[in-house]
């Protein structure tokens, strides 16, 4: 017995790197306190976060395309604690780049962050969770990281510490809480009706032939689910989302929405790729993953339309996009989960772009951009594409490309109701975000004031951010290829 | 790939006048874009010739290919799409209205034609529905920014109006074309229609309502018609032709290339709905055009009547009906551009084109406007020699001899109230030709209203010509359309 579990950092590396980042910030924070105020620990944390995006992304290249696999456990068992597919890569490079842009968003706020070693500390924290989670096959690790992504946000929130920031983040913590419990409570029953310690399709599948572990199964799922409901933003487990985006500082806001997002649904897609692996189909799951979807999608929608605020119109954007993250999983199937992982990563680099135009502009209701096309080019026309991808309207094909992956399961399986509500949600959609479109454009208003600062790292998301949209609105494949 | 060079060079245009060069001025940026459009127009002319078409993967996952390619059915359409981007581009010398940037207003122009040119050329279902959708934000831009200035609320009603009822159409489309390609395992259009519904089992007949819904709101088949004439009353002048010349002949397309060949026994279910709404279109279209006082609304109305024809003509399912859909389509086209043009001279001219304001008679003032007015409604009326007449005598004809397994009853009821519609056009033509161009003397103190001048006689010189060949030359188009429509219908 020369080793217990097999280790090849390599392939840990998307998650080891923000760990190693948050020990190295300590050390620099205890090392020389006070230095520059902390400033340099927000672009350190960033350089860090950019090299385990780089370890993500590349995973699949050095695999060939294979699942990277480590920490497993000797033969006979031989269950690994890490499996990462080209998927989950994806989905853990867009958690650290979404968090990286947090953190560049962050680095730009007025007034200029005092804390910058503990916000570092806690957003790293939060990745690596965030990270874990995706390739997290044991129910143990999957709880623990799940955690770990989720108690730093709450810290970041109430790290404004206004009265508003700090309702907010007490929202969101005992949302957390109740969140947990609930997953908890999920994993056991998952243990019960499976007998099995990890999401597996074997065990799942053999559960499932049983009627009586089929109804803890089930019962598991929906506790699962309404567990990272919270997470996701779905209806009925929405209300957090619009305080805590409205009152935290929009570097926060950012991770909340994109990065945190981004490691909800690939926690979700945990469990359910058990179930697709095992063929699961029938009314049962189908039920539980449609009917918050439904809610979300319809809500979402129609309350965005009423909003002034863009932090909370796009808060309840977020509520009504992971309705979509949720659609194309109602078919679970390989296409389905493919879907569902495209269409959150396009939805979280829409979303990473407003948030940063709403930091460049520092708009407070949508007739303050009036115009912004005009005055600010790379602001305006950036969030005037992410609204196009986030409403699914050429030019920002990516967004239709994934709307039409993400119906496409669903209308294949002949789930009806599903597709007529997603067809009215994007119909209603388009209303919401052109309404904000048609002011990025309307003329501007004639001020000579004094020209805002003009971030720049800010800036750079903006320009990668919009990159990426353009990009991959030419040519859909490069995303859809990289998740296998 | 001349046909990829095609769709790049109105895209890239029409994109690099939106973003970089937007601060352009009026006079390089009208250059610009005709040389752009004139350019498309050369290529399509070449890729019509060569017969060019592209085939490569473009989203493996979805089994989509980035193929287009041209046949009987599209290029008529293609050739009219690029010759009326010619017309709009120059009419740009013309009238550029107000509302932004004349590079914003060139570039979302160029912008709906490179979306039109796709939509007509994708040989793939689910591109075709991404083509589809390229066309609604550059729209919507024309609408909501350069439309009538006169009454902001009404333009921005609108114009979410029209995004709001297309992309409910479009949406309802993609959920059939989704389940046309679950079923049948590709969404290749050329191989979909050489299975002709083969292999769809018992959802041809769902695959076959979604898309005759989706499409029947772009159209517009009655009673999903009401976005067209608040669009088409504010929309700028280059606005509405490509509204009416280009936009609907995407719906109509889009029927002849899904439903019709894809599922012909959905379609056949469907068809006498189909024809009956068709016709109440005609009908209504007609007599809404008897009082309406807004001539660019009575136009728009027109509209409806004539696509109401184009739809009766396609539910009868013979190999005649399907020609007279399609060259009613063309006809349509050149008809309503010509009068939009010439009704948004008018409006230029007056301020407003309300009929029960007392004028000067067009005839006295202006001949040249007069006599085009009159050849425009000659046109639109259905008088022969003219455009308007074969779309409409073939789709009566065709309604009276449907296919065999049509309800010939139905049929031939919606014939003759076709025919009742199409007196009801002679009416309501002569109505404004007694208003505007017989109208009221000149009184010698009133403004005279400025004849035809430079390139506006020109955009309006090309467009009757077009009328005038179209009409007295049908066989041109009719045996280029045939043998794509014997494909279609053939094996039925």
């Amino acid at each position: 017995m020369s080793a217990l579990v097999t280790v090849d950092p390599l392939v840990l590396a998307p998650a080891l790197a923000p760990a190693v980042g948050v020990v190295l910030v300590l050390l620099g924070d205890a090392l020389l306190p006070r230095r520059g105020g902390g400033r340099w620990a927000l672009p350190a944390a960033a350089a860090v976060l950019v090299v385990g995006a780089v370890a993500a992304a590349t995973g699949p290249l050095r695999a060939g395309g294979a699942t990277l696999r480590t920490l497993c456990l000797p033969a006979p068992d031989g269950a690994c604690l890490w499996t990462a597919d080209p998927r989950t890569s994806a989905l853990q490079t867009g958690v650290l780049l979404a968090a990286a842009a947090a953190l560049a968003v962050r680095h730009d706020g007025r007034p200029r962050p005092r804390d910058g070693a503990v916000t570092a500390t806690l957003l790293l924290a939060a990745t690596t969770g965030g990270v874990a989670v995706a390739a997290a096959r044991d129910l143990g690790s999957w709880l623990v990281a799940l955690e770990l992504a989720t108690v730093p946000a709450v810290a970041l929130v109430a790290l404004r510490g206004t009265r508003p920031a700090a309702h907010a983040a007490l929202s969101l913590l005992v949302t957390s809480l109740v969140s947990f419990a609930l997953l908890v409570l999920g994993a056991a029953l998952w243990l019960t009706a499976t007998g099995d310690a990890a999401f597996a399709s074997d065990t799942a599948g053999l559960a499932w032939t049983d009627p009586q572990r089929r109804a803890v199964l089930v019962l598991a799922l929906v506790v699962l689910v309404a567990g990272l409901g919270f997470k996701l933003s779905l209806v009925p487990f929405h209300a957090w989302t619009p305080q805590a985006y409205a009152h935290a500082d929009l570097g926060t806001a950012l991770f909340l929405a994109a990065a945190s997002k981004l490691s909800a649904a690939a926690a979700l897609l945990v469990p359910v790729s058990a179930l697709a692996g095992a063929q699961i189909g029938g009314l049962a799951p189908t039920a539980v993953l449609a009917a918050p979807a439904l809610a979300s999608l319809g809500l979402g929608t129609v309350v965005a339309l009423r909003q002034r605020d863009p932090a909370r119109l796009l808060a309840w954007s977020t509520v009504a996009q992971a309705g979509w993250v949720l659609v194309p999983l109602t078919a679970p199937t390989a296409e389905g989960l493919r879907a569902s992982a495209a269409y959150v990563l396009v939805y979280a680099t829409a979303t990473t772009v407003a948030f940063a135009a709403l930091a460049r502009t520092g708009a407070r209701s949508l007739e303050d951009h009036r115009g912004l096309v005009r005055r600010d080019p790379l602001a305006g026309g950036a969030l005037a594409l992410a609204l196009l991808v986030l409403a699914g309207l050429p030019p920002g094909v990516v967004g239709l490309v994934v709307k039409v992956l993400a119906l496409a399961p669903p209308v294949a399986a002949g789930l009806w109701p599903v597709a007529l509500v997603g067809v009215l949600a994007v119909v209603v959609g388009l209303a919401v975000y052109l309404r904000w479109f048609a002011v990025l454009l309307a003329p501007a208003p004639d001020e000579g004031g004094a020209r805002p600062a003009r971030p720049r790292s800010t800036a750079v998301v903006l320009v990668l951010g919009t990159a990426v949209l353009a990009l991959t609105s030419a040519l859909p494949h490069l995303l859809l290829g990289s998740l296998g | 790939m001349v046909v990829s060079l095609l769709l790049a060079l109105p895209a890239a245009a029409g994109l690099w006048l939106l973003t970089g060069a937007r601060g352009l001025d009026v006079r390089p940026a009208r250059r610009t874009a005709l040389a752009a459009a004139v350019g498309t127009l050369v290529l399509a002319v070449a890729v019509v010739v060569a017969d060019s078409a592209v085939d490569r993967p473009w989203l493996p996952e979805l089994g989509v290919r980035w193929s287009f390619g041209v046949d009987g059915v599209s290029v008529p359409l293609v050739l009219l799409t690029a010759a009326v981007g010619v017309l709009v581009a120059g009419h740009a010398w013309v009238e550029v209205p107000a509302g932004g940037s004349p590079a914003t207003f060139l570039g979302c122009l160029l912008l709906v034609e490179a979306g039109a040119l796709a939509t007509f050329t994708a040989r793939d279902a689910v591109l075709f529905f991404v083509a589809f959708e390229v066309v609604l934000v550059p729209m919507w831009l024309l609408i909501s920014r350069y439309g009538d200035g006169h009454d902001p609320r009404a333009r921005t009603g609108a114009a979410q109006r029209f995004v709001l009822y297309t992309a409910v159409g479009s949406t309802v489309m993609l959920v059939g074309i989704l389940l046309l390609v679950a079923r049948a395992g590709t969404s290749d259009l050329v191989a979909l229609a050489a299975a002709r519904g083969s292999g769809l089992g018992g959802a041809g007949f769902a695959v076959a309502l979604l898309l005759v819904v989706g499409l029947a709101v772009k159209v517009p088949v009655f009673p999903l018609h009401t976005w067209l004439p608040p669009a088409h009353t504010t929309a700028p002048t280059a606005g509405s032709v490509l509204l009416a010349a280009v936009l609907l002949k995407m719906g109509t397309y889009g029927l002849v290339r899904l439903p019709v060949s894809v599922t012909p026994d959905g379609v056949a279910t469907l068809a006498p709905a189909l024809a009956v709404a068709g016709t109440v279109g005609i009908l209504w279209g007609g007599l809404v055009c008897l009082v309406e006082r807004d001539l660019k609304r009575l136009v728009a109305y027109s509209s409806v009547a004539h696509m109401g024809f184009v739809v009766l003509a396609l539910a009868t399912g013979s190999e005649t009906g399907l020609q007279a859909a399609l060259y009613g389509n063309v006809a349509h086209g050149a008809v309503s551009a010509l009068l939009f043009v010439l009704v948004g001279g008018l409006k230029q001219r007056w301020g407003s084109v309300d009929l029960a304001v007392r004028r000067p008679a067009l005839r006295e003032t202006s001949p040249r406007l007069g006599f085009l007015l009159l050849l425009g409604l000659a046109a639109s009326l259905g008088l022969p020699g003219l455009a308007g007449f074969w779309g409409e005598w073939l789709a009566l004809y065709a309604a009276w001899v449907p296919a065999g397994d049509r309800p010939r009853v139905v049929f031939v009821t919606c014939a003759v109230l076709a025919a009742v519609g199409a007196a009801l056009a002679a009416a309501y033509a002569l109505r404004v030709a007694g208003i505007v161009w017989a109208g009221d003397r000149p009184d010698p103190e009133a403004a005279r209203t400025p004849d035809t001048t430079g390139p506006e006689r020109w955009v309006l010189g090309v467009l009757a010509v077009a009328v005038v060949a179209l009409g007295v030359a049908p066989m041109v188009l009719l045996t280029t359309t045939g043998d794509a429509v014997a494909r279609i219908v053939g094996a039925r």
